[in-house]
């Protein structure tokens, strides 16, 4: 079975399980498990809240999506999900300007992990105050027009907006591969 | 487009931030309440993200009665001076090459006008604010001089004590930073600030940088933010201490194994291949 796997993070209620929803083939699971970590005895159990979803597209091929928990939370949950990950897309709330510093550590966190093929989907576009997909950018960090990831404005609830988001990333995929 | 938002939304150091990194010109006007619930506004004149103006009014006519108030020039001098000014040519570098000013006196009048001002709006509890990138930027109001708006930044919080409005802004005690370079800077940093800058190599924590450097966390947390306000540096979250096995974290990772019939060989990180990336795409596009 070849698989590809997708990590989808971002910052809360940006729409992770949202994206995860409108194109999965199963429905969405939700894991958690009972913690065996000694120095949260106090707590019993902890939740390690992931979405998982499937798009299964041959016998032998299929995309795993996986969302990552939507608090800032860094365990070694995260640590295994994104090195195993071929590619990975921040979700950004492009209303939400309050969150553009928690999408800058999500960034940061990431890139100091891996250097995988991303995107940065914004949502929430159509709501008043949202801010510009450049205005985003700059506020992201990424200044350089020419050394910016694809920006890409999505809709989570709509599964062709998600489907074309999908694609923009794995032509960025691609792109990446034959540069390398 | 104009930006409009509020500080406790978007705090003044991430604004700044936004408009130097973005070499902003525009007019951005703060609106907020004094502590006697009176109403008052700031408006902060931008070019290129370096901030040329700060006035309390858009009649054009604060720089010019600060030098009458001054008496270094006379209202109908003044007043024949600025009719001569070439439009696009700020009215404080004018002044200078006809000799009515000299260097000090600009910059005397540029302190006055935009530093002490700006440091002011840092201790700003609450305001909204809105950047126009369409508005005319009188150069009546206008040195000549500049500040960029994260130097602006550095200056403002190095002199801010309340820090409250900020503290969830500020980077956590678990974090490490990490250099950025955007840019050519050459931002004399002081001593706290070199020793946390020295220390930003991803991987200690700023509780470490405390202790190693015998600083309240609080002290070194603020200082973080400066760095990371200006750009130099940033915030890269280490993970937590938690002590799950990696068995079991990697048992998570494939919730669908339970529920499928596939074993799953490939190696961890493996490139797929290009006929996978092909069918993938091609299904995709057939799929909407």
């Amino acid at each position: 079975m070849e698989i590809m796997r997708l990590v989808v993070t971002g910052t809360v209620g940006a729409g992770k399980s949202t994206f995860i929803r409108s194109v999965s083939e199963i429905a969405v699971v939700d894991t958690d498990r009972i913690s065996t970590d000694q120095t949260t005895e106090i707590k019993k159990k902890t939740t390690v809240a992931m979405d998982f979803g499937r798009l299964q597209f041959a016998p032998e091929m299929a995309l795993h999506l996986y969302g990552t928990p939507g608090q800032a939370r860094f365990d070694f949950m995260w640590d295994i999900l994104i090195r195993k990950a071929h590619a990975y897309i921040l979700l950004v709330d492009a209303h939400r300007p309050s969150d553009f510093r928690s999408a800058r550590k999500l960034l940061a966190f990431m890139k100091q992990r891996v250097d995988i093929p991303m995107l940065i989907g914004l949502t929430h576009r159509d709501c008043e105050g949202a801010w510009s997909e450049e205005n985003v950018a700059i506020a992201l960090g990424f200044v350089d027009e020419k050394t910016r990831p694809p920006f890409v404005s999505l809709n989570a609830n709509e599964k062709d907006s998600v489907i074309d988001t999908l694609i923009v990333l794995i032509e960025h995929y691609l792109n990446c591969v034959v540069k390398t | 487009m104009a930006i409009t938002s509020c500080l406790s939304e978007f705090s003044l150091p991430e604004l700044f931030q936004f408009l130097d990194q973005g070499s902003k010109t525009g007019l951005l006007t703060l609106r907020f309440l004094t502590e006697n619930q009176e109403k008052r506004v700031r408006h902060v004149l931008l070019h290129q993200g370096r901030i040329v103006a700060v006035t309390n009014r858009l009649d054009h006519q604060c720089l010019l009665a600060m030098i009458v108030q001054r008496g270094w020039i006379s209202p109908e001098v003044l007043r024949e001076q600025v009719n001569r000014c070439p439009a696009n040519i700020p009215i404080g570098l004018y002044l200078k090459t006809q000799s009515f000013l000299q260097p000090e006196q600009l910059r005397l009048l540029f302190h006055a006008q935009v530093l002490r001002q700006v440091c002011g709006l840092f201790r700003l509890r609450e305001a909204r604010f809105k950047f126009d990138t369409k508005a005319t930027l009188p150069t009546t109001e206008m040195t000549g001089l500049s500040l960029s708006a994260t130097e602006a930044t550095l200056m403002g919080l190095r002199v801010l004590r309340d820090w409250v409005l900020l503290a969830n802004k500020l980077p956590e005690p678990t974090s490490a930073l990490s250099r950025v370079v955007i840019g050519k800077r050459h931002l004399r940093l002081d001593s706290v600030e070199g020793q946390v800058w020295q220390r930003s190599n991803g991987s200690i924590s700023l509780n470490t940088m405390a202790t190693q450097l015998k600083q309240p966390i609080e002290i070194i947390q603020q200082t973080a933010f400066r760095l990371i306000s200006v750009g130099l540096v940033q915030e890269v979250p280490m993970m937590t201490a938690a002590s799950r096995s990696k068995a079991m974290a990697e048992d998570v990772l494939e919730p669908v194994a339970a529920g499928t019939n596939h074993g799953s060989k490939e190696e961890n990180g493996s490139e797929v291949s290009p006929s996978f990336m092909q069918n993938l795409l091609g299904f995709l596009r057939s799929s909407k």
